[in-house]
């Protein structure tokens, strides 16, 4: 089946080309097109999965096109993470697809809704499937642009086309990073496919100064698309699109695109120190980082935003500490329980109308489905034991302490206390407490519990397949039998449950139990608080520095360009004009003149001629 | 055979009949008018698909006696002969093929043209004959006189047909390109003095060979060969145009009525490109080593320099303009490479710019004609009232900033990847365009199609910029309707084009293979 | 040494009669200052054919058909300017400008 595999991507590209043409005719029928076609890919992407667990990697390729004597090619390539990440992602778009149904029900442009997740959904699976760099690139950009076309789909909203508008520029900064990479990898490698370049990496074909700057280059364009430090702020608005948006693309699958290439060329990236420990620093610095704002969000969504941030960094700290499997792993943990999380977001804001979660409360017995899994998925994510997330970030730590720096350890850990309190704060401002007057809310339709429950079912499972008790049946798979589990301390496991307890009692204190003072923080400490309220004032930094100086020097050059070209052009034609005037002076029907000027003129000529031997070119 | 005069001349038929109907007869001179352009568009067609069957192209070639200077008695053995010659390769095909879809679509989108309409067809006719003729010609005199025939032809479209300064624009068109053709002239009429021919293939032969050195009538040294190409790539930097020539573009995007700027910024700055090519890399390859650099730089000059006036601009014709002057920049990157990636994608990106750019003057025509203006600060939120025209005004937004899929992307991609060889550092500068593209396309196109609808009496003035504001600010007159099925045809044919040449470019790839190889060989690379 | 010096007087003639002829208003004065060049012509066709490196009869044939032209020029000019001072009662150079406009 694998080599079918490239049949995959095709079937959201039709639903997004089918939908583009008739979704208007069909309006709420066009969810059925999404979803089969969903569900398509879903069943191709399993069978493509069963056919690696036992086989070799597969690869295809095709002329895209010839530049002299240089083919590039686009391609398909099954390795075991290509074929890891297509279930992944074609399982969460299906869900989020049928979830949509629920969702976006009475919306003025459905089929558009459903067309976009359809591009989405292509792009993202083109993506990982991709040989070399130069289709990653492409597909790296079309995934933005589907997100870049879901945030801005409530398009009357001046704050989605905002949101929109930043998230492409932001990450299109990333991407001239990957582009500027890519392109000085072709030039030392003559090449585009990942295999080539790794071997060039092994022949020393390629300088160990160049492989820094190139892995480094691309390393940006990873920084920009999963939101890390100091691209991220792109992020939190993305939240503007519908929430099965953010669950799909803004948590789950594109934001994780940056793991997954740093993942896919990780050959390259061990080659050099540097880039890892730049890798592993990011990462870390991005994952306590966010986990600060997010204490301190009021929508219900960007503190999941916040939270997706900090999580990613802890998949770039793993990748950085040299353990591929354990970002990987956390990059599926996390894929079901953030999606999870989000669609049960969804569910709330769908019941109560509002995203702000002062205004929420006591809505634990309104929503008895989306209650307990949200609280899954809360459990999940801080990482408190038999939960997936637990296993996931347990495996992170033992990485970050056995090969990174004593310092990310530490960070990470204090990152892991952060996220169970926020996350739990989350829960008991959302869930606990007294009921607010919110008695019309009542759950959501079947289809949109369903993938919630799938969901649910996955953010416990999921951790089964990498734990220290029953195998890394994953990690091995993923390397090909080379995968040895680092002996962990035990006393790893350990603190990371003590830590996430600890996070959530005392969010049960301070929200749960009110025993503790809200305003704790930011009374005894005002300006922490503004900081962290105000995003550590990034935006207000990039408003300020970037901004300011690409509009400063674009008013500069438009005077230049309407004073001094514009100046200089006209003082071309007043030279001729002059010139010209001055000629017509000449003309005053005087034969006299007239025999003057000829005989200066060849006055001119002979000297001309005499000086030059009468040629000049 | 006849072939390519047939190809060139086919308009004429059209300019013929169109004498013969009444002037107030809008219908039938529209329709006469566009279907006169499919002749060249069928045979164009069928050339390429021949060619893509492996049909020599050289078996088209034609040449006939024009001018005989051969009796002279000043002249002994030497002979100065001009020969009316026809002939294609790979390279010019593209670009008749660009023209003659560009053309058709152009005549189709002349339905909002309502003044004067049969002198405007005859001129666009004209038009089309002057740009196939430049593309086909195989001898340099013949090049200079269809390049003069688009000159006049668009001067006078422009200066007629044009928004409110259309005469200044028309003049600063004319003075601009008269002064390029006039430097064009001295190096042709140089070169045919001292060689005696005007053939490309012929003085391509008398110029390397060092045994046809002899029969040159007249030395030409390495210092004078350097200055005939500084003169050839000055001439058509100024048409291309290059910054700081690049002032007359912006009036002529401005005024001109949008389905001649179709073909203007589609087909006439890529005149300069073809030119740059055939007759720089092509007549003078060892020469054009010493200008790579100059160029590249001016290249990447452009890019930025084009983007960054891109960002600040609030009329939607300007933003466009200033795009042309960043687009084109990519094109002498390409140049500037001078190996087989750059100059590949100096063409790719000529005619993927060419699609673009219609695609977006197409809109802006309807734009205009429907809301009565172009100033940004006017309109917003319009994919309420026509998600038709706003989908294909964002998909030409995306093509613009080179979204990987589409047209832009390859050309771009090419262009850049020739630099990366040969000048790293100045191409990842370069690369920062990529950014700028992003943010100018999309401010002005989200700020016309998303967010709330403006009342566009609001008249808010804030560019104070005189001409942007004079722009066509006319009533609008088909009222707030989406695009229509007669305009929906040619977008949605410029889309699917774009999306052709962006998924796959081997498209484009295969024909200019070969000349881009005998180019290499030409430069010893 | 013979030959510079015919040379050098056609040479002073010749700038005498151009000076004249491009600054003197009086139109008779022209005439006779381009009589004047056209003498200097002469002299040097008669001392090349006399000194020159290739002597021959040529260059005196050549003096005798020039002065011949030129008292026929004399005659017309001379002619045109007396029709000229008829019409408009001036022998002035810079007057005579009525095709100026």
């Amino acid at each position: 089946m694998m080599n079918l595999a490239w049949v995959v991507p095709l079937f959201p590209l039709g639903s997004f080309i089918l939908l583009l043409l008739f979704g208007r005719r069909w309006k709420q029928r066009s969810a059925y097109v999404g979803i089969a076609a969903a569900f398509l890919s879903l069943l191709l992407a399993l069978a493509v999965l069963v056919d690696r667990l036992g086989g070799s990697t597969y690869e295809a390729n095709w002329t895209w096109m010839t530049i002299g004597g240089v083919t590039l090619t686009v391609g398909i390539s099954a390795t075991a993470l290509n074929a890891w990440m297509l279930v992944v992602v074609a399982l969460v778009s299906w869900l989020v697809h049928v979830y949509s149904q629920g969702y976006m029900a009475g919306d003025e442009r459905f089929s558009t809704f459903y067309a976009y997740l359809g591009l989405f959904t292509f792009a993202m699976l083109g993506l990982v499937l991709s040989p070399n760099l130069l289709q990653a690139y492409i597909f790296w950009e079309l995934v933005g642009l589907g997100s870049f076309l879901l945030i801005g789909f409530y398009f009357y909203k001046e704050e989605a086309k905002a949101a929109a508008k930043k998230a492409f520029i932001m990450t299109r900064i990333g991407d001239v990073g990957f582009f500027i990479g890519m392109m000085l990898l072709f030039w030392q490698t003559h090449s585009f496919d990942y295999d080539d370049i790794f071997r060039a990496v092994g022949d020393g074909t390629l300088s160990p100064g160049m492989t820094t700057l190139a892995v480094i280059l691309i390393f940006i364009g990873a920084i920009g698309k999963s939101g890390q430090f100091p691209l991220h702020t792109w992020l939190p608005d993305a939240m503007e699109g519908p929430t099965p948006v953010s669950a799909l693309i803004h948590a789950a699958t594109m934001v994780a695109a940056g793991v997954y290439l740093v993942a896919a060329l990780f050959p390259l990236y061990e080659a050099s120190h540097a880039a890892m420990m730049t890798v592993a620093t990011i990462g870390g610095v991005t994952a306590i980082f966010a986990a600060t704002i997010g204490l301190v969000q009021t929508d219900i969504k960007r503190v999941l935003a916040y939270s997706t941030i900090s999580q990613l960094g802890y998949m770039m700290l793993a990748l950085g500490a040299g353990s591929y499997v354990a970002a990987i792993f956390h990059l599926t943990t996390h894929a079901f329980f953030k999606a999870l999380l989000f669609l049960a977001a969804g569910s709330v804001i769908h019941a109560v109308r509002t995203q702000n979660i002062e205004e929420m409360g006591g809505l634990w017995r309104r929503l008895p489905w989306t209650a307990p899994l949200f609280l899954i998925g809360a459990l999940s994510i801080s990482g408190v034991p038999l939960f997936a997330g637990f296993f996931s970030k347990d495996e992170i730590l033992t990485a970050a302490w056995t090969n990174g720096p004593r310092l990310l350890f530490w960070l990470a850990v204090a990152a892991a206390l952060l996220t169970s309190f926020y996350m739990f704060r989350l829960f008991f401002l959302v869930f606990a407490g007294k009921a607010r007057h919110h008695e019309d809310a009542h759950d959501a339709p079947a289809s949109m519990v369903a993938p919630m429950l799938v969901l649910g079912v996955l953010s416990i499972a999921s951790g089964y397949m990498q734990t220290p008790w029953f195998g890394s049946f994953l990690g091995e798979w993923l390397t090909d039998g080379a995968y040895r589990h680092e002996a962990a301390p035990g006393w790893i496991a350990v603190l990371a449950t003590i830590v996430s307890f600890a996070g959530i009692f005392l969010a049960w204190l301070m929200y749960g139990a009110q025993k503790m003072p809200r305003d704790w923080l930011s009374a005894r400490v005002p300006y922490v608080d503004e900081l962290l309220r105000r995003h550590y004032y990034i935006d207000d930094i990039y408003r300020l520095t970037v901004v300011s100086l690409v509009s400063w020097i674009s008013r500069l050059l438009t005077y230049v360009d309407r004073f001094l070209v514009e100046g200089l052009a006209r003082l071309a034609a007043g030279i001729v004009g002059a010139a010209a005037s001055a000629g017509s002076r000449g003309q005053n029907g005087q034969a006299q003149t007239y025999g003057a000027v000829t005989v200066a003129g060849l006055a001119i000529l002979v000297v001309i001629f005499a000086l030059t031997g009468g040629y000049w070119l | 055979m006849m072939f390519l005069s047939l190809l060139v001349f086919s308009p004429l038929l059209g300019i013929v009949l169109l004498m013969f109907v009444r002037k107030t007869d809008e219908r039938m001179i529209q329709w006469l008018g566009t279907a006169a352009t499919v002749p060249p568009l069928i045979l164009a067609l069928f050339a390429f698909i021949q060619s893509g069957r492996g049909f020599r192209l050289e078996r088209l070639d034609e040449a006939r006696d024009w001018v005989r200077l051969t009796d002279l008695p000043f002249l002994t053995d030497a002979a100065y002969v001009i020969r009316y010659e026809l002939g294609i390769d790979g390279l010019s095909l593209v670009f008749i093929v660009l023209t003659a879809v560009l053309a058709t679509l152009a005549a189709l989108a002349s339905m909002l043209v309502k003044t004067e309409k049969k002198g405007y067809f005859l001129w666009l006719l004209a038009l089309e004959i002057g740009m196939l003729g430049v593309f086909s010609a195989a001898n340099f005199v013949w090049f200079f006189l269809f390049l003069e025939v688009t000159l006049v032809a668009m001067f006078l479209l422009v200066g007629k047909w044009g928004g409110f300064e259309r005469e200044r624009a028309a003049y600063s068109y004319l003075l601009y390109n008269g002064l390029g053709s006039a430097l064009l002239l001295v190096v042709i009429a140089v070169l045919l003095a001292r060689t005696g021919t005007a053939n490309f293939a012929l003085l391509h032969e008398m110029l390397h060979n060092p045994a046809a050195e002899g029969q040159l009538i007249a030395p030409l040294t390495e210092e004078g060969r350097r200055w005939l190409l500084g003169g050839l790539l000055l001439a058509f930097a100024v048409k291309l145009p290059a910054v700081p020539f690049h002032r007359w573009i912006i009036r002529v995007h401005v005024e001109a009525p949008p389905p001649v700027v179709m073909l203007h910024a589609g087909v006439l700055l890529k005149i300069a490109a073809y030119g740059m090519i055939r007759f720089g890399v092509g007549l003078f390859p060892d020469e054009f080593r010493s200008f790579a650099g100059v160029l590249a730089l001016f290249g990447v000059i452009n890019v930025l320099y084009g983007a960054l006036l891109a960002l600040r601009q609030r009329e939607l014709k300007r933003v466009l303009a200033y795009s042309s002057v960043s687009h084109m920049g990519v094109v002498l990157i390409g140049l500037g490479a001078l190996n087989e990636a750059g100059i590949q994608g100096a063409v790719l990106q000529s005619v993927a710019h060419g699609l673009i750019s219609a695609l977006s003057f197409l809109l802006v025509g309807v734009l205009a004609h429907r809301m009565g203006t172009t100033d940004i600060n006017r309109l917003g939120g319009l994919t309420k009232a026509m998600p038709l025209f706003s989908g294909y005004l964002l998909t030409a937004a995306l093509a613009l900033l080179g979204l990987p899929g589409l047209a832009g992307f390859v050309g771009e991609f090419t262009s850049f990847l020739g630099l990366f060889q040969t000048k790293p550092a100045l191409a990842a500068v370069g690369a920062l365009g990529l950014i700028f593209a992003a943010v100018y396309s999309l401010k002005a196109v989200l700020d016309i199609t998303f967010g709330r609808p403006r009342d566009r009496r609001e008249a808010v003035v804030s560019s104070r910029e005189p001409q942007a504001s004079a722009a066509s600010l006319g009533e609008p007159q088909g009222g707030v309707v989406d695009l229509q099925g007669k305009e929906a045809v040619p977008a949605f044919i410029l889309v699917a084009l774009i999306v052709a040449v962006g998924v796959y470019p081997q498209l484009l790839a295969a024909p200019l293979t070969a000349v881009v190889k005998t180019m290499m060989n030409g430069l010893g690379g | 040494m013979t030959l510079s010096a015919y040379l050098a007087l056609a040479l002073i003639l010749f700038c005498i009669g151009l000076y004249g002829a491009l600054t003197k208003r009086n139109t008779v004065i022209v005439l006779i200052c381009i009589e004047l060049m056209l003498n200097a012509a002469n002299i040097n066709f008669v001392a090349f054919a006399k000194y020159g490196a290739h002597p021959s009869v040529h260059g005196h044939v050549f003096a005798l058909f020039a002065i011949a032209v030129a008292a026929a020029e004399a005659a017309v000019g001379l002619a045109a300017l007396i029709a000229f001072y008829r019409s408009r009662k001036t022998v002035q150079v810079d007057e005579a400008n009525s095709l100026k406009h």
